[in-house]
């Protein structure tokens, strides 16, 4: 038995399905080996972060359902390796478990500078849960299986695996075995409370009974948990609103009654005034990231906070907590609703309250939404995106880019479906919705799955159209074309007197793109075309490309800006003082 | 800036100190001593960190960190009330035995080596301040050369 058969079985019993990857001279040894084995679907991306993010994919859409799966990529050594750093950190900063296999130069010559040779683990330590590299065939077994124990257990996070050449073709010893149904990793000091204690709950209870202007936080670990039903049932029960995270949208329906959308810097006026003047913040699964709470001198000033999280090191970071609760949110929620001792509560004067902050901007917005259009004619992304959850009935996989489109991909599909939300959060990495839409599509093959990206972030991994052809994935790719890097913009245009520095972009043309891959495509710019365009590609089998050809001036408000408060949100654009002055005048003509 | 110290008990595993480093640079720290050995359980190395920080919050945060990695078994702040810091401090001196020997008493110093007459190698323990105090009285300007372990520290 060899080091490159053990990995791949290994793999196997770990419940992997599909690898993503992209070959070289020190991988070969393993893809041979999976090529004879033929126990994976392998799908090779054009580019190894592409491989990153498809495996990304595959664990953000499968791991609260039934059948979970960790992602796998395998690229490999130097150049190869390095191309899946950014993927590898994205997956850090937004605590999804992937596992990485690099190849890596034969152990004789490691650190002689030997070709497509780095440092692997050296690159890689910091930006993601753990690194592994074995030395011996003997290793690689405990190596995978502990990988995956690691990578799932507790916050997730991606791990890296660096196998030299030769340890994937050293063969074990004749008395080697490994019991993998016992199988317990060493790990004295690695451990995870699950369970929520009694004292800090029956504290809780106490403030979320006493509390006249409480809100509820819904974060990423409730949807990692599974557990938006259950939030929803306790939001219920108490009659709490509910405010979500950037990644806590889709774990339970956008449109609930007790829902405030999102929250923080592009979040709604009716969260942020809510958690501005709330007395009690209860949060599930999140980690009060900068985008979420601005200026913390100013945040949430008359509230108390209790903090559910996974990850004990989160806890008061950012954000000190009067209660802190250092368990599972599945585990949590489920305790707190069987305790009798929770009462439901009116709060008629908080709701009437937070009825009043919802008109602030609605009248605004479903100006825009049913206009369609800017004052130059363009389309406007929150009217398209609004249009596309209409005809979904926000039942759709949504898998966005990063930048504008994201923040209004955000804020208006109407999330109908338990975890349908997929996007790059605390890194911001632009290319991950095409090769992310990848691996969703295949975790989640009967559902309808959406790329949606803008001219900047397509460019960025637009090499991956070749692997949706070759897969010949259903993919429904929607580019929001407005000619610029529109998040960067809208900043210029708020903060930097409209001087458009690096964010008008000239684009090829995308038909001719798409026809290259032989995706059929079709080219937006009329409002009374949208609709038809959308449903055009809901009602065609297999990939289809749409681009709307977008209003560079919209903008996307409310905003807090980024070393603000909450008391400095925007929700009026404000009026333009002069002219933008660039260089080619590019920024005013569009 | 009042000085920390930081124990840690790990997993005797490569890239360890490594990630320990990184994770204190990352945090923005420079380092004011690390000492690492191993402990009483094979396999099981302790390491003792000083640096320099008067935010309770900011210290608690470095420990849940380390306390994080998977190889971490158990982090945790010791203070000088409840636990003992030391060093060792080996000081090459050009300074005459007759200088060095009032000294002797009041100072723990132990004589390694002495040659040429005036060239003296010392090897003095006890507590960081203890050394300094040790060092100023002797005269710095004779110092040629000095090694320090930097801080390792045991709870009372």
């Amino acid at each position: 038995m060899t080091g490159k058969k053990l990995l791949l079985q290994a793999l196997k019993e770990n419940g992997v399905q599909y690898i993503f990857g992209y070959t070289g001279g020190a991988i070969m040894p393993i893809f041979d080996e999976m090529d004879k084995m033929g126990d994976f679907h392998f799908v090779m991306s054009r580019h190894e972060q592409g491989a990153a993010f498809m495996a990304q994919g595959v664990s953000r859409a499968s791991l609260s359902s039934n059948t979970p799966q960790i992602g796998v990529c395998m690229t490999t050594s130097g150049p190869g390796a390095m191309n899946l750093a950014t993927g590898i950190a994205d997956a850090h900063m937004d605590s999804v478990p992937i596992v990485a296999i690099t190849g890596q130069v034969t152990t004789g010559v490691i650190a002689t500078d030997a070709f497509q040779e780095s440092d692997v683990i050296g690159v890689m330590m910091p930006i993601c849960k753990q690194t592994y590299m074995p030395l011996a065939a003997e290793e690689v077994e405990v190596t995978v299986h502990e990988a995956f124990y690691v990578a799932t257990t507790g916050r997730g996070g991606p791990i890296v695996i660096d196998i030299p050449k030769d340890v994937q073709n050293q063969s074990v010893s004749s008395e080697y075995s490994f019991d993998t149904k016992n199988f317990r990793p060493t790990l004295p000091g690695f451990y995870y409370h699950p369970t929520p204690e009694r004292e800090p709950l029956r504290r809780a209870i106490e403030m979320i009974n006493r509390s006249l202007r409480p809100v509820l936080f819904c974060g990423h670990g409730v949807i990692n948990s599974n557990s938006g039903a259950l939030l929803q049932q306790f939001a219920e029960k108490v009659n709490i609103p509910i405010a979500f995270t950037l990644h806590g949208l889709s774990a339970l329906p956008a449109d609930h009654p007790l829902s405030l959308g999102m929250m923080g810097m592009h979040g709604t006026v009716e969260a942020n005034r809510t958690i501005m003047e709330a007395d009690l913040l209860i949060s599930f699964g999140m980690r009060f990231d900068d985008r979420v709470t601005g200026r913390l001198s100013e945040y949430a000033q008359h509230a108390d906070v209790i903090h559910v999280e996974i990850d004990p090191s989160e806890i008061d970071k950012n954000v000190a907590c009067s209660v802190a609760i250092n368990a599972d949110v599945y585990r949590t929620l489920h305790v707190l609703l069987g305790d009798p001792m929770l009462t439901f509560k009116p709060r008629r004067r908080w709701f009437e309250k937070i009825d009043g902050f919802r008109q602030v901007m609605a009248e605004d917005l479903r100006r825009e939404i049913d206009g369609g259009v800017g004052d130059n004619g363009r389309l406007l992304m929150k009217s398209i995106i609004h249009r596309l959850s209409e005809l979904t009935e926000g039942k759709d996989l949504i898998v966005p880019d990063v930048g504008m489109h994201q923040m209004m991909a955000a804020r208006f599909y109407n999330y109908q479906t338990t975890n349908s939300w997929f996007a790059s959060g605390g890194a911001g990495t632009m290319g991950a919705s095409l090769p992310m839409a990848i691996g969703v599509k295949l975790a989640r093959p009967a559902e309808r799955v959406w790329s949606i990206s803008g001219d900047g972030g397509f460019q960025m991994n637009i090499q991956e159209l070749g692997t949706i052809m070759e897969q010949q994935l259903d993919v429904k790719i929607i580019l929001l074309n407005n000619g610029h890097l529109g998040m960067v913009r809208q900043w210029q245009t708020l903060f930097f007197d409209g001087r458009y520095a690096g964010t008008p972009m000239q684009s090829p043309n995308f038909g001719l793109i798409a026809e290259a891959y032989n995706i059929p495509y079709r080219k937006v710019d009329k409002p009374e075309e949208v609709a038809s365009a959308l449903q055009q590609a809901i009602e065609h089998q297999g990939p289809i490309m749409l681009e709307f050809i977008c209003d560079a001036s919209e903008v996307i408000l409310p905003m807090i800006p980024s070393d603000g408060g909450f008391n400095d949100m925007i929700v009026k654009r404000p009026k333009r003082k002069k002219p933008p002055a660039t260089s080619d005048g590019k920024g005013e003509k569009s | 800036m009042n000085r920390r110290a930081i124990l840690v008990f790990m997993l005797d595993r490569p890239g360890v100190l490594n990630k320990v480093s990184m994770l204190i640079r990352k945090k923005m720290y420079n380092v004011d001593t690390l000492t690492v050995c191993s402990s009483r359980v094979a396999g099981i190395s302790r390491m003792t960190i000083t640096l320099q920080e008067d935010d309770q919050a900011k210290v608690t945060q470095i420990i849940k960190q380390l306390e994080k990695f998977t190889e971490v078994i158990s982090a945790k702040e010791l203070d000088t009330d409840h636990s003992y810091w030391r060093e060792v401090a080996i000081v090459k001196l050009e300074v005459d035995s007759a200088h060095l020997e009032s000294f002797r008493g009041r100072y723990n110093f132990e004589v390694l080596d002495q040659k040429g007459g005036d060239i003296h190698i010392l090897q003095v323990a006890g507590a960081t301040g203890r050394i300094d105090t040790f060092l100023d009285e002797v005269g710095r300007q004779y110092i040629i050369e000095i090694a320090r372990t930097g801080v390792t520290a045991l709870e009372k």
